[in-house]
């Protein structure tokens, strides 16, 4: 990231306040542009997404809505085919459930059904993740749910300057967008985050192109796919690990559709051993994904896999139960050691 | 509120005093949630440079001068109580 680092002047802010910063920009440029969901005005997003967005733009662009995910997902999905660009947020990801026939059938096909006489150019944010003992149902990440459907980009930012660059894209997109924010990155006073979220972020506005993986660290020993949260539990193991003689490369995905497969390739090319990390369920989802991509393009050089995830069990309430199924950052350092020759 | 460390430097005081909403008028200690701005860092007079939690409600606190962030008193999620300085901006 010292890319970023040399980008900017000095001033760092927390993920959602990048977020927010985005989006106010947009909203500023494109009054086509509003913002839908469940406490996003008055209380600013039960994670911060929207804090003083209300205070700029007012109650017709910064809407709270019924409880009913259904409806305004669905008015999102319309209103994007008329021409408008909607950001629709579903609070908790785990909440897809009661609105997923606007989801996958609506958002994400309505394109290919008309046969391309509409676009849906909006974006449906939503708070991922656990890490706060909040249980099985306010506690996934379900990226894997979300990047198997086609017709959907998915992207997860890591830091801040990469939460800002992926919405200034996410809302000038043509196609469907869900950006995935992590509950633990935001810099909620009430929900410390790790270190590394919170970045030097430039006032002016950029992008980040979509399926652009970054190399957070390099290493010839090692390559350790990830995404959101565990991007920083990575770099932590990788820390510890480089005390012990072993170079680990962690790469964050930063977008899972579309999937950054060569970057991942050309590292396991050099390292020959790949961990990958998931905050998602561990059977058919991204880490089976990841080493199927790499089996499928660099299969002599792979020499070890291992994969991390949640182990196919609901997130538990309790604290040590919840640390025992999350993969830790002791967890990563200890799948790359078991993949040292 | 502002300091003389010697010569011609004028040290102003970040003073949580002067964000202490009037409804915690009872509350005596508060955390800082996040710095926006590293030692060392200029900073505008009136720009936000951290933010801090008092019974769980966010303010953000503004620089008091335009200079530079001398020091950081309270870092990120530190404690302190009403009054505390949680830096210093050196004018100029």
């Amino acid at each position: 990231m010292a890319e970023t680092e040399t980008e900017a002047a000095g001033r760092e802010l927390t993920m959602s306040r990048a977020m927010v910063e985005a989006i106010a920009g947009e909203m500023r440029e494109d009054e086509e542009v509003f913002y839908m969901g469940e406490d996003v005005a008055d209380y600013g997003g039960i994670f911060d997404s929207t804090e003083g967005l209300l205070e700029e733009f007012g109650h017709d662009r910064v809407m709270d809505v019924p409880i009913s995910e259904t409806a305004y997902i669905g008015a999102a999905v319309g209103a994007a085919q008329a021409g408008m660009r909607p950001i629709a947020e579903l609070m908790f990801v785990d909440f897809f459930g009661v609105c997923m026939d606007q989801i996958y059938n609506g958002m994400a096909k309505n394109t290919y059904m008309s046969g391309g006489s509409f676009t849906v150019p909006m974006v449906l944010t939503t708070a991922v993740g656990g890490g706060y003992n909040d249980a099985g149902q306010h506690s996934q990440t379900l990226y894997g749910t979300f990047a198997h459907l086609p017709g959907m980009k998915v992207v997860v930012p890591s830091t801040a300057y990469d939460a800002k660059g992926l919405m200034h894209a996410a809302i000038r997109d043509d196609d469907p967008v869900v950006y995935m924010f992590h509950k633990r990155l935001m810099g909620i006073g009430w929900m410390p985050a790790p270190e590394g979220p919170k970045t030097p972020v430039p006032e002016e506005d950029y992008t980040i192109p979509f399926g652009e993986a970054a190399v957070r660290r390099e290493g010839a020993d090692a390559t350790v796919v990830t995404l959101g949260l565990h991007v920083h539990r990575a770099l932590s193991a990788a820390e510890e690990l480089a005390a012990e003689g072993i170079e680990t490369e962690v790469i964050d995905l930063r977008t899972l559709v579309p999937l950054d497969a060569e970057t991942v390739l050309e590292s396991v090319r050099k390292t020959g051993r790949l961990v990958v990390v998931d905050e998602d369920y561990r059977s058919f989802g991204l880490t089976g994904e990841v080493v199927a991509r790499a089996a499928e393009g660099a299969l002599s050089d792979l020499e070890a896999v291992e994969r991390l995830g949640i182990p196919d069990v609901p997130i538990p309430y309790a604290r040590p139960l919840e640390n025992e199924v999350i993969p830790g950052t002791e967890d990563v350092a200890e799948a790359v050691r078991s993949v040292q020759g | 509120m502002s300091g003389d460390a010697g010569g011609d430097v004028e040290l102003v005081a970040i003073d949580s005093d002067a964000v202490w909403p009037e409804d915690a008028a009872e509350v005596e200690e508060a955390v800082v949630a996040n710095w926006f701005v590293r030692e060392g860092t200029r900073v505008e007079a009136g720009e936000t440079v951290c933010e801090i939690q008092i019974e769980k409600v966010s303010i953000d606190v503004p620089a008091p001068a335009t200079g530079v962030l001398e020091t950081i008193e309270v870092p990120d999620n530190g404690e302190f109580g009403r009054g505390d300085a949680l830096g210093y901006v050196r004018v100029g």
